[in-house]
C-alpha cells in the first residue's frame, strides 16, 4: 500500500485509539487520584472487621462475700457467613453428624458468624472440632454463661437471666427479673472491640492487638443478704410448704433473708436443654416464681392485734393494768358472735396478758372504742396498705389497708369490719415485706425503714405521735409472748438473746389457716426483725415460730463468733507491741 | 544476524516485557492460595517462552506461505471450532478442546485465523472495490461465520472481539467513511432509541438522530435509493428496538440492565466491579505496594489472575503502574499500526492493521471492565492475563507482526 494514500486513514486510526487510551486515563485519574480516598476507605472496611469481646458480668454476692451468682462457660458452634447455599449445606452436615433436633440457627446477613447451636455438650464440640472444621468454616465459641452456685437460694431476689424472645440464637443472656434485671447496666460492663483483618471468606488473617479496645468488667453488685441467715430460712421453710421469711436489719432496713417458697432453680433458666424443667416451674400450679414476700398478700392474723395496742395506748383507752369484760369465749357484738380461739375463756385480762395469750376478745373490746378512723390511722403509719419502696424487680405489692368507704362501696359499713380488722383478718392484706418492716418498727423504738437489697441504707422516718412509753410497753407486751407462762410464741426461743414476738393464725378461704410468726431481737436494742408465714401452716405458734427462731439463731450464732474473734484479738495486738515498743 | 536485524526487536522485547509483568502481577495474585505442585506463574513462565518460541518461527516463516494458506487455516479453525461445539469440554461453557494432554482454546486461534483470512480477502480487492457491496458482504460473512460459532458456546465477549477487526480492515482497506458509518448506523439506532437511557427524550433523540443521519447521508451521496434504504433500516432498527424491549420480561429486561451496569446488581456481578473498583482506587498514586494488596491478597478480588489481572496492577502499582502498564499496550498498538502503515504488501499490511486493532479491543474492553466503562465480558487483558491459549495467540499476533515488519519492502 502507499504511504501517500494511507496516511489520513493512519491519522484515522491513531485517534481513535488516542482517545480510547485517554478515556481509560481519564478514568484511572478519577478513581485512583481523585477520589482515590474513598476507595482506600471501602478497601479498608472490607478487611477490617471489628469483633465484640464480651464483658464479664459482674458477680452478685451475699454481703459477706458468698458469691449467688459467677460466671461459667459454655460451647457454641458458630458458622462464618458467606452464601445461603453453604450455610445450609453446613448446617445439614451438622446435623447428620451429631443427630438430635434440628438445628436452631438461622441464616442471617447481620453478623459475619452465625451461631448455630448453643449450649452443645463435649461430644459435639469433638465432632465438630474433628471432623466437620475441615470442611466448614465452623468455630468454637466460649460464652458466658450465668451459673448460680447456691441454686435455689434467694432465688427470686436474685431473679434469672433469659434472652430476649424471637431471637434466642444470636443475643446476649439478658437480666429477666430480680436483681438480675434491676442492675443489668451496671452488672453488664461495657463489650470490647477487636480489630481483625478477615478475607473475602471471612476468615481471619491478622489481630491487631494496638487497636484493641478492651472490655470493661462489670461491677460486682454485693447484696445485703447474710448468707448464713438466708441458708438457715431457706432450710427452716422447706420446699413443699408454700410460705416466705424475710428478716431486716431492724435498725436499717437492710434485708438479711428473703425466702419464698417454693422456689426455683434459676440455672433452667439459662441452659439450653432444660426446656421441660423451664415450663415445669412456669406452668407450676404452685407458683414457683412468684416472689411471696414482695408480691404474696395475706391477712397476717392476730400478728396485727400490736397496731391496736398501740392506738389504744396512744388514745388512753387503755393502759397496761385496765381490763375489760373477761374473755368468756365469745363476745355478741351485734348481729354477730365472734369467738375467741380459746373456747372456755381466757377470763379477765390486762394488755400484756391479752397479747401473751393472744385473746380475740380483749381486742374486740378495743376496737369499740377505738373506732374504724383511729384504728386506721395507726396502721398506715405504720406502712400497711403501700407499697414499702423495696427497690426490686418485680416491685412490691400494697396490700390492702381498707377504709370505711371501702366497706361502704362493698358489702356496706357495719361495726364488725373494725373487729376483723384489728385482729387481722376481714379484707386486710399484706406483704411478708410490710409485716417484717411493721415488726421492726415496733422494736426500734418507732422508726419506719426502708427495706433494701443493695447499696447504703436509705433514711428511715420517725412514726408521729408514738410515744416511746408505748413502745415501751409494746415490747414488753411482745416478749411475755415468747417468755410469759401462756406465751403463745415459746418456740421462737433463742438461746442467750432476749427474742420480743406475735403469733398469727389467720383464717383464709379454701385452706388451713396460715400460721405466722414476727419478731425481733434483742429485746432491748434489737439488730434482726422477721416475719414469717406458711400458707396453710395452722397454728402461728406452733408451726411459724419455730422457723423465725432457726433465723434469729442464724443471725445470733454469727455474732457469738465474731465476738469469740475479738476476743482473741487484743492478744496478738499484745504480742505485736512489745516487739514495737517505743 | 542479518535477519535479527530486519526484526523489531523492540516490539518483541515489548511484548515480552508486558509477559514478565503479567507473570510477576499473577504471582502476586495467587500466592496467598494454597500451594499447588507447579503454581500458576511458573505455568504462565513456561506458556510464555513456548509462546515466544512461536512467535519466532512464524516471523521466519517464507514470504508467500502465510498468504497461501490464509483460507486453509481458516477453515481449520472453522473446523475447530464446530469441534469445540460437539465435542468441547468445560462445565457451564464449551471452549477447550483437550488432545491428549494439551487443551487449546480454539476460539483464541479463531481471533488470528479469521483477520488472516480477511486481510488476504480484502487485500486481494482493490480499494475501489472495497466500496462494492458484494465485497462488504463477503468480509462480513467471513468474520460472522466464527463469530456465530463463538458466541454458540457462548462466549460473547469472544465473539464480539472477533467481529471487532472487521470495521477498522474495511476502514483500513479503502471503504468510504461514509459507508462505515452506513454500516455502524443501525447499530446507532438502537442505542438512540434505547429508553433505559434516554428515558422521556428518547422520541427527541432518535427522531433527530434519524434525520440528522438521513440527511447527512443525502448530502454526501446524493443518491435518493440508498438514502431511503438507509433511512428505513434505521427507523426498523430503532422501532424493533422499542418494541422487543416493550415484549421483554422483567428478569430478560433485568439481565441486559445489569450486563450495560453491573452495579445495579452488587451481589453477583457487580460484586466483581465495585471490588475491582475498590482495589484500584484504593491503589492511588504509587498502589499498596507488590503482595501488599489487600483485595487481592484477601480474595476479594475474584478471578484476580486472569480477567481482573489489571485490577491487581492498579492496587498494588497504583496509578504510576496502570499508566505503565496502558503504556506498554500503547506502545505496541502503535508499533503495530506503524508496520501496517509502512507494510508495501496489501496483504500484509491489512493483517497488521488487524492485529493492532484486535488488541485495541481487547485492552480497552477489558481494562475498560475493571474500571468500570464497559460491560463484564471476560475477556482476557493480552499478555497480563493467565492462560495459555491467549498467551500463544498473543505471541503468534506478535510473530505475525514481526513477519510483516521482515518482509514489509515486499510489494
Amino acid at each position: 500500500m502507499s504511504e501517500t494514500d494511507q496516511e489520513p486513514r493512519i491519522r484515522g486510526l491513531v485517534a481513535v485509539v488516542g482517545l480510547l487510551f485517554t478515556i481509560l486515563v481519564l478514568r484511572l485519574f478519577y478513581l485512583q487520584i481523585a477520589t482515590s480516598e474513598d476507595y482506600l476507605r471501602e478497601s479498608d472496611d472490607n478487611r477490617i472487621d471489628k469483633m465484640r469481646i464480651k464483658a464479664p458480668r459482674g458477680l452478685i454476692m451475699a454481703r459477706d462475700g458468698e458469691i449467688l451468682a459467677q460466671n461459667g462457660a459454655f460451647y457454641t458452634i458458630s458458622l462464618i457467613r458467606s452464601t445461603k447455599g453453604n450455610f445450609e449445606a453446613a448446617v445439614n452436615a451438622l446435623h447428620e453428624a451429631i443427630g438430635g433436633p434440628p438445628i436452631a440457627g438461622r441464616y442471617t446477613k447481620k453478623s459475619s458468624s452465625i451461631r448455630l447451636k448453643r449450649d452443645v455438650d463435649f461430644r459435639t464440640v469433638a465432632i465438630v472440632e474433628e471432623v466437620l472444621k475441615d470442611e466448614w468454616p465452623m468455630a468454637i465459641e466460649i460464652e458466658a454463661k450465668r451459673n448460680y452456685p447456691a441454686d435455689r437460694l434467694a432465688a427470686h431476689l436474685i431473679g434469672y437471666m433469659g434472652l430476649p424472645q424471637e431471637q434466642e440464637q444470636a443475643a446476649d443472656f439478658l437480666g429477666i427479673t430480680g436483681v438480675e434485671k434491676l442492675y443489668e447496666h451496671t452488672l453488664r460492663g461495657i463489650d470490647g472491640v477487636r480489630f481483625v483483618e478477615v478475607d473475602a471468606r471471612n476468615r481471619i488473617r491478622r489481630d491487631f492487638p494496638d487497636e484493641e479496645k478492651p472490655s470493661v468488667s462489670g461491677q460486682n453488685l454485693v447484696l445485703t443478704i447474710d448468707y448464713d441467715i438466708q441458708r438457715a430460712a431457706e432450710h427452716a421453710l422447706p420446699d413443699s410448704v408454700p410460705g416466705s421469711v424475710v428478716a431486716l436489719d431492724a435498725r436499717t432496713g437492710a434485708v438479711l433473708a428473703m425466702v419464698s417458697k417454693p422456689a426455683f432453680d434459676p440455672n433452667i433458666f439459662i441452659s439450653f436443654q432444660d426446656q421441660e424443667q423451664r415450663l415445669q416451674v412456669i406452668n407450676s400450679p404452685t407458683e414457683p416464681l412468684l416472689n411471696r414476700a414482695t408480691k404474696g398478700t395475706y391477712p397476717p392474723g392476730s400478728t396485727l392485734k400490736l397496731i391496736g395496742a398501740v392506738a389504744a395506748l396512744e388514745t388512753g383507752i387503755t393502759d397496761t393494768l385496765s381490763t375489760f369484760e373477761a374473755c368468756a369465749g365469745s363476745l355478741q357484738v351485734g348481729d354477730t358472735t365472734f369467738r375467741c380461739f380459746k373456747r372456755d375463756g381466757h377470763g379477765e385480762l390486762n394488755l400484756l396478758e391479752a397479747v401473751e395469750t393472744s385473746c380475740n376478745i380483749y381486742f374486740l373490746h378495743l376496737a369499740q372504742l377505738l373506732g374504724m378512723e383511729t384504728w386506721r390511722d395507726y396502721a398506715q403509719r405504720f406502712g400497711f396498705g403501700e407499697s414499702t419502696g423495696i427497690n426490686l424487680y418485680p416491685e412490691d405489692e400494697a396490700g390492702l389497708l381498707p377504709d370505711r368507704q371501702y366497706y361502704v362501696e362493698t358489702e356496706g359499713w357495719t361495726q364488725g369490719h373494725l373487729m376483723n380488722l384489728v385482729i387481722g383478718q376481714g379484707s386486710i392484706l399484706t406483704t411478708p415485706l410490710q409485716v417484717a418492716r411493721y415488726t421492726a418498727a415496733l422494736g426500734n423504738g418507732g422508726h419506719l425503714v426502708s427495706p433494701h437489697i443493695a447499696g447504703p441504707a436509705p433514711a428511715t422516718t420517725a412514726i408521729q405521735d408514738v410515744s416511746d412509753a408505748t413502745l415501751d410497753v409494746i415490747r414488753r407486751c411482745m416478749r411475755r409472748v415468747v417468755y410469759g407462762k401462756r406465751g403463745t410464741g415459746r418456740r421462737a426461743w433463742v438461746a442467750d438473746v432476749e427474742v420480743a414476738g406475735k403469733s398469727g393464725t389467720a383464717q383464709v378461704p379454701n385452706r388451713n389457716d396460715d400460721a405466722w410468726f414476727v419478731s425481733f431481737a434483742p429485746y432491748d436494742d434489737p439488730t434482726i426483725a422477721v416475719a414469717v408465714v406458711v400458707e396453710g401452716g395452722g397454728s402461728g405458734g406452733l408451726v411459724a415460730a419455730p422457723i423465725a427462731s432457726k433465723v434469729m439463731d442464724a443471725h445470733f450464732a454469727q455474732q457469738r463468733s465474731a465476738l469469740l474473734r475479738e476476743d482473741d484479738r487484743p492478744l496478738s495486738l499484745a504480742v505485736a507491741d512489745t516487739g514495737n515498743g517505743p | 544476524m542479518n535477519l535479527l536485524r530486519e526484526t523489531d526487536t523492540t516490539l518483541l522485547g515489548t511484548a515480552a516485557l508486558t509477559a514478565i509483568l503479567g507473570i510477576t502481577t499473577i504471582y502476586s495474585a495467587t500466592f496467598h492460595t494454597e500451594a499447588v505442585s507447579t503454581p500458576l506463574y511458573a505455568k504462565q513462565l513456561r506458556f510464555a517462552i513456548f509462546a515466544v518460541i512461536v512467535a519466532l518461527a512464524v516471523v521466519y516463516l517464507p514470504n508467500k506461505l502465510l498468504y497461501g494458506i490464509a483460507y486453509p487455516l481458516y477453515l481449520s479453525s472453522f473446523g475447530m471450532l464446530l469441534a469445540v461445539l460437539m465435542w468441547g469440554t468445560g462445565e457451564d461453557v464449551k471452549r477447550w478442546l483437550t488432545f491428549g494432554l494439551v487443551t487449546v482454546q480454539p476460539s483464541e486461534l479463531a481471533k488470528i485465523t479469521t483477520i488472516i483470512a480477511l486481510a488476504r480477502y480484502l487485500g486481494d480487492r482493490s480499494g475501489d472495490e472495497i466500496n462494492l457491496a458484494r465485497t462488504v458482504l463477503g468480509g462480513t460473512c467471513l468474520t460472522l461465520i466464527p463469530v456465530a460459532l463463538v458466541a454458540r458456546q457462548p462466549d460473547l465477549g469472544t465473539a464480539v472481539s472477533l467481529g471487532a477487526v472487521l470495521l477498522p480492515m474495511l476502514y483500513w482497506a479503502g471503504m468510504r467513511p461514509l459507508y462505515i458509518f452506513c454500516m455502524v448506523s443501525p447499530l446507532l439506532s438502537v442505542v438512540f432509541s434505547f429508553e433505559e437511557v434516554w428515558r422521556v427524550a428518547t422520541p427527541f433523540v432518535f427522531g433527530a438522530f434519524i434525520i440528522l443521519s438521513t440527511a447527512a447521508i443525502h448530502f454526501l451521496l446524493s443518491r435518493l435509493w440508498f438514502t431511503v434504504s438507509m433511512a428505513t433500516a434505521n427507523l426498523s432498527a430503532g422501532l424493533i428496538t422499542v418494541y422487543l424491549w416493550d415484549q421483554m420480561r422483567a428478569y430478560q429486561k433485568a439481565r441486559i440492565l445489569t450486563f450495560l451496569n453491573p452495579e445495579s446488581d452488587p451481589q453477583n456481578t457487580g460484586w466483581t466491579i465495585i471490588q475491582s473498583k475498590i482495589a484500584i482506587g484504593s491503589g492511588g498514586l504509587s498502589g499498596k505496594g507488590f503482595l501488599e494488596g489487600t483485595q487481592t491478597r484477601f480474595e476479594f478480588l475474584p478471578e484476580a489472575h486472569t480477567d481482573l489481572i489489571f485490577s491487581v496492577i492498579g492496587e498494588e502499582l497504583g496509578f504510576i503502574g496502570a499508566l505503565v502498564a496502558l503504556s506498554l499496550f500503547l506502545f505496541l498498538i502503535c508499533r503495530a499500526l506503524y508496520i501496517g502503515y509502512v507494510a508495501k504488501n496489501r496483504f500484509f499490511s491489512l493483517l497488521a492493521i488487524g492485529l493492532a486493532s484486535m488488541l485495541t479491543f481487547h485492552v480497552f474492553v477489558n481494562v475498560g471492565m475493571t474500571i468500570g466503562v464497559m460491560p463484564v465480558t471476560g475477556l482476557p487483558l493480552p499478555f497480563l492475563s493467565y492462560g495459555g491459549s491467549s498467551l500463544l495467540a498473543n505471541f503468534t499476533a506478535i510473530g505475525l507482526l514481526l513477519h510483516v515488519y521482515s518482509n514489509r519492502h515486499e510489494y
